[in-house]
This record gives C-alpha cells, structure tokens and sequence, in this order.
C-alpha cells in the first residue's frame, strides 16, 4: 500500500457502514457476463462433446449421416481400442516421470536459490527461462540441436567419450519426452516452492539449530514438512497441466514411433483431424475428462492425507 | 556437494565459521553450473541463430564464430513468418483485453462484495480451467467450420479469452481482497458508485497488479499450441503453429530455424521477466503470494 492509501485508510476508520452498492445486486451483474461466457465457451462444448460421443459421425462421408449408436462409440474406444490403452497408460507414465522429475530437480533447485549469494537475480531468471519458451520451441531446439542423431550435441559429447551414436527419439522416446518436459516443467515447481521456502518462519529453523538438527536432518525433518502444502499445490497443478502434453509430442515424435509416446491429447487430435471421425474422437475426450477428473480427485485425497499430519 | 568435496582439505585445518562459508561457496558456485545448464538450450539455440547454416551444423561445436544477422532476415521475409508473428500478437493481445474486460468486474465484485457463495463461484471458475481442453476440441471444430469462425483471428480470441478468464479472475479477486476495506467504504460515502469506485479508487491502487495479469495472460496466449493447431490454418496461425512446421528434421536449415525461434520466444521473455515478481501467483491462480 502507498502512503496516501494509508492515509486515505485512518481518516476513515472511524466509519462503521459497510460498503454498500448504490443499486442493490449491482455488484451481481458485474459477475454476471464473465460466468455466461465461461458456460458458453466451456461448459456447452463438453455436453455437444458428450452429445456427439453418442453418434457415429465421419466428416469426410456426409452420406453415412448422424445415427445414434447409444454407447457403441465407448464400447470401442474403451474395450477393443487398443491404441487408445496405450495412450493412457502411456499419459500415466509421462505424467509420472515428468511430474516425478521436475518436483526432485525443482525442490534442489529451490533449496540452492533459497540461500544468499551473489547475482541471485540473474540465476533466478536464467532458471526459469524454459518455461517461457513455447513447447514447439522447446520441442523443435531438443529434438535438432541437441538430440538429433547425426548434428546434435549430445551425441556429439557421447560419442567423444567413447559412447555409442544414439538416436534418442528412437531408441528412448519416452524418456526423451519426459526429459524435454523436465526441463519445461522444472521451474514452475521451483518458483512455487522457493514461495514456500521463503515463506517458512525463521524462528522454526533457529530453534532447529538450537537443538543441533543440521543439513539433511534440518531438511528432512523441519523443512520438508513445513514445505507440504507447497509440494501438494505443484503436484495437483503440475499435473492437471501436464496431463495436457501434446506440442512437444506433436513436434518431437508424433507419438511414435508406433504409439510409443502416444497421449491421450494426442489421440484425440489424430482421431478428429486424420480420421475426421466425430463420434471416437468425442467418446475420447469424454473419457480424457473423466480420466483427468479422477487423477485429480485421488491426488486430492492422497495428498491431502500424506500432509494432513505433517504440513500443519 | 561438489564444493564440499573439492574443499574436504582445506576444512579439516579452518575454523567452523570459515568451514560453512566453504561449503557455502562450493553450493553457490554448484547453483551457477546448473543455472548454466539449465539456460543453455536456449543459450544454444539464440548462438545457433547467429551462425551460417554451416557453423550451425558443425561438430565440434564452434565456441567463437563471426556473428551473422543473414538468418534473422531471411527468417522474417520467408514467407508468412509476419503473418504468424502478427497473428500471435493479435491473438495475445485481443484475448488478454477481452479477459480482461470480463473478468475484472467479476473479480471486482467477488473480491470486494464476497456473499455465501462466492467460495462456490470461485471453485466453478477454477474448475472450468481444469477441463482438458480435449473435451471441448471436436465440438469446437465442428462448429467453428460451421459458423465460419475456422481459422479466423476472432474465434481464437474468442477462445483464448476463455482460456484465461479464470486467471484474471483469481489473480485479480486476490488483488481485490486486498485493498483495505475502509478505502472502498471512504469512496462510498463520498457517493461514488460501485463502477466509479472500481475505476477511480481501486484500479489505482491495483494497477501493478493488473499489469502483471495482463502480462500472465498474454504469455499463456502467446504460447497456447493445442487450441491453434486444431482450429487455425494460414489465416490465423500464430507463431507456435508456425515453429511446429520444422518437425521434420531433413533438409532442416538449422540457422534459419534458430533464428526464428529466437524471434518467437523474444516477446515473451521480455515480457516474462518484468512479470516475474507475480508470477507465482498468477501459476497458483493466487493461491500463493
């Protein structure tokens, strides 16, 4: 707050009213536009996504026309789609890893910033470049520059240690992607968590070295804790967002090879524009939202109980 | 760890005091090294924009090259790039103030004129931001292509402002909540009206606030891939669908392609670090200050 607004705020205190709006329900209508647009924009897609999953529907043949198929498209996506378990157990095991990864390295990194030292500022802003840079960047520089099997650097440096020449996006694409997103992911989880570091009381690690807890001790058992409800918010955000992967997919492997890196986005995306087929591509997000719904209710839960103890 | 380790010798011979400023020089001296780490792909990539189409491409790497600026020109005159680099600023920015206008008043007025419900209102806000945006994509294509709203500019801001409503609504009902009761009390009894008070006493005050929204909101624009990819063509195409186009690596000039990239991260970066201060709370949807 400025000083004027401090001023503004003691001549007033003396006033009991409540604030009240000149017109009554003013302060309704205010809100009123912003939820429309939210229903029309999000809310109507989904139940005409719901609507379309009920009927077969191919762009491309107009003649086959709209017929109700009941929960045929369903039956198929779920139960003799082999693809599409791919994709979720593919989605599961990125959203892991990735998840995974970029909370270990983005609480390191979080801890090693969380200290005085010179240039803090510049290192601050170095770290979390990557995720100002597009996924289709990111993607594109990793999967050229630094992964390609002939030109890249990584190849370069391993095979000038004696390593074999490696075709990473080939040999490796899952753990490829996972490290792309990593290096995207990485300092989001670090940002929010130096919040939390920085937000941590200073007397509890006072009296934490008071009582002789130092270094890995101190970590564990003071920081840590302490730290929960932080590390719950990266989770939960971290992967209601990551579940959503698809640029870097899309650019780095096209989820291949086979449908080795094939996600639940990215199904859904050859479904609608490769096959122009309404119905699948609408049971299949039906499914992607229940899918993510679910993932995020357990996360909830889980979470919520791990830190319940502890975090407070 | 590694400075620790490097100055194991000396520790045994220095004081406590001199030993923790030791290994305090070892863990900022390892925060430097991953810093450069971390940063160098991008590092890579402007340098690689720098360089002939040769250079790029040679291994061992060339640390000292004589700098060209050949592939920033033949990136922007290629064909389209101004196109897309004008659509994504179009899109960025016609998004950020349609968001704005909506969710502003809305987090005016469940900020400033909390009831029962506003926990409820907030949740369903919050809400509409989680849905995969696979649940809303055929819907969208099959009725943009209907009502001619198929690779055009408006229905990606149309889109794009709904992506980031409820950013603008949580970021700035946090900033709302925090202005002192008594100075919207004061505007009152001078006579203000709820809409003058917002204009005059409030936005004011929260100006760096709404600032730093505007430019979270811009940057997730700016960024957004799935929604253009799916819903945009040589009309409407911004930048990321663009860059999307050097996916096959054959014949790829590797310079030319740098140099583009570099061109396309430049806005947000710039914008990205004066908003760095609030990012936090605009990537927690203001649940963390």
């Amino acid at each position: 707050m400025n000083p004027s607004t401090a001023v503004a705020a003691t001549a007033y205190t003396e006033s009991t009213r409540r604030p009240r709006p000149r017109w009554p329900g003013f302060e309704f209508f205010m809100l009123l536009p912003a939820l429309l647009y939210l229903v029309v924009m999000t809310q109507a897609p989904f139940i005409l996504t719901l609507w379309y999953s009920l009927h077969t529907w191919i762009l491309t043949s107009p003649e086959l026309g709209k017929p109700w198929v009941g929960l045929e498209n369903f039956n198929y996506t779920v139960l003799q789609d082999p693809t599409f378990r791919d994709a979720i157990i593919n989605t599961l095991v990125m959203t892991v890893g990735i998840v995974g990864g970029s909370l270990v390295l983005g609480l390191a990194f979080a801890l090693l910033l969380h200290r005085p030292f010179p240039l803090r500022g510049l290192v601050r802003s170095l770290m979390i470049a990557p995720f100002f840079v597009m996924p289709t960047v990111s993607a594109v520089v990793w999967k050229n520059l630094l992964l390609n099997p002939v030109f890249g650097l990584f190849n370069w440096i391993t095979t000038s240690v004696g390593l074999p020449r490696t075709d990473w996006l080939g040999v490796a694409p899952k753990l490829s992607v996972i490290t792309i997103s990593v290096w995207e992911w990485t300092p989001f989880m670090m940002l929010i968590l130096l919040a939390g570091l920085q937000g941590l009381p200073e007397e509890v690690r006072e009296a934490a070295h008071l009582d002789g807890a130092s270094g890995i001790g101190e970590f564990l058992h003071i920081t840590l804790p302490l730290l929960g409800r932080y590390i719950q918010l990266t989770v939960l955000l971290g992967t209601i967002y990551v579940l959503q992967l698809f640029g870097e997919i899309y650019v780095a492997t096209q989820g291949g090879p086979g449908t080795a890196t094939t996600t639940v986005p990215f199904y859904v995306y050859q479904t609608i524009s490769q096959s122009n087929d309404v119905g699948s591509s609408a049971a299949q997000g039906v499914l992607a939202v229940i899918f993510a719904s679910v993932i995020a209710a357990l996360l909830l839960r889980l979470l919520a109980g791990t830190f319940r103890g502890s975090s407070q | 760890m590694i400075g620790m380790q490097a100055h194991g010798g000396a520790r045994l011979r220095l004081a406590p005091r001199k030993d923790i400023k030791l290994s305090s020089i070892g863990l900022t001296a390892l925060t430097y090294v991953i810093a450069f780490v971390v940063f160098f792909p991008v590092l890579w990539m402007v340098l690689a924009g720098f360089k002939t189409e040769g250079t790029a491409v040679e291994l061992p790497p060339k640390l000292f090259f004589s700098p060209t600026l050949d592939n920033f020109r033949t990136a922007i005159e290629s064909s389209g790039y101004a196109t897309f680099f004008g659509n994504s600023v179009f899109l960025s920015v016609g998004s950020t103030i349609l968001a704005l206008l909506l969710g502003v008043p809305a987090a005016f007025s469940l900020g400033l004129y909390p009831t029962k419900r506003t926990p409820s209102v907030f949740s369903w806000v919050l809400s509409t931001k989680m849905m995969p945006l696979v649940g809303i994509i055929v819907p969208l294509i099959v009725i943009y292509k209907q009502i001619g709203l198929y690779d055009s500019r408006a229905g990606m801001i149309l889109l794009y402002a709904a992506m980031n409503l409820p950013l603008v609504i949580w970021m700035m009902g946090s900033f709302f909540a925090e202005v002192p009761r008594e100075v919207l009390e004061a505007s009152q009894i001078d006579g203000a009206g709820v809409l003058r008070s917002l204009i005059s006493v409030v936005l004011p005050l929260t100006a760096p606030g709404l600032a730093a929204t505007a430019l979270l909101s811009v940057i997730f624009a700016w960024n957004e891939f799935f929604l253009a990819v799916n819903l945009t063509g040589p009309n409407a195409g911004p930048l990321t669908v663009y860059i999307s186009g050097f996916m096959t690596s054959e014949g790829l000039f590797w310079a030319k392609m740098s140099a583009a990239s570099t061109l396309a991260i430049a806005p947000v970066f710039i914008a990205g670090w004066v908003a760095q201060r609030w990012l936090v709370r605009g990537l927690t949807m203001g649940a963390v200050k």
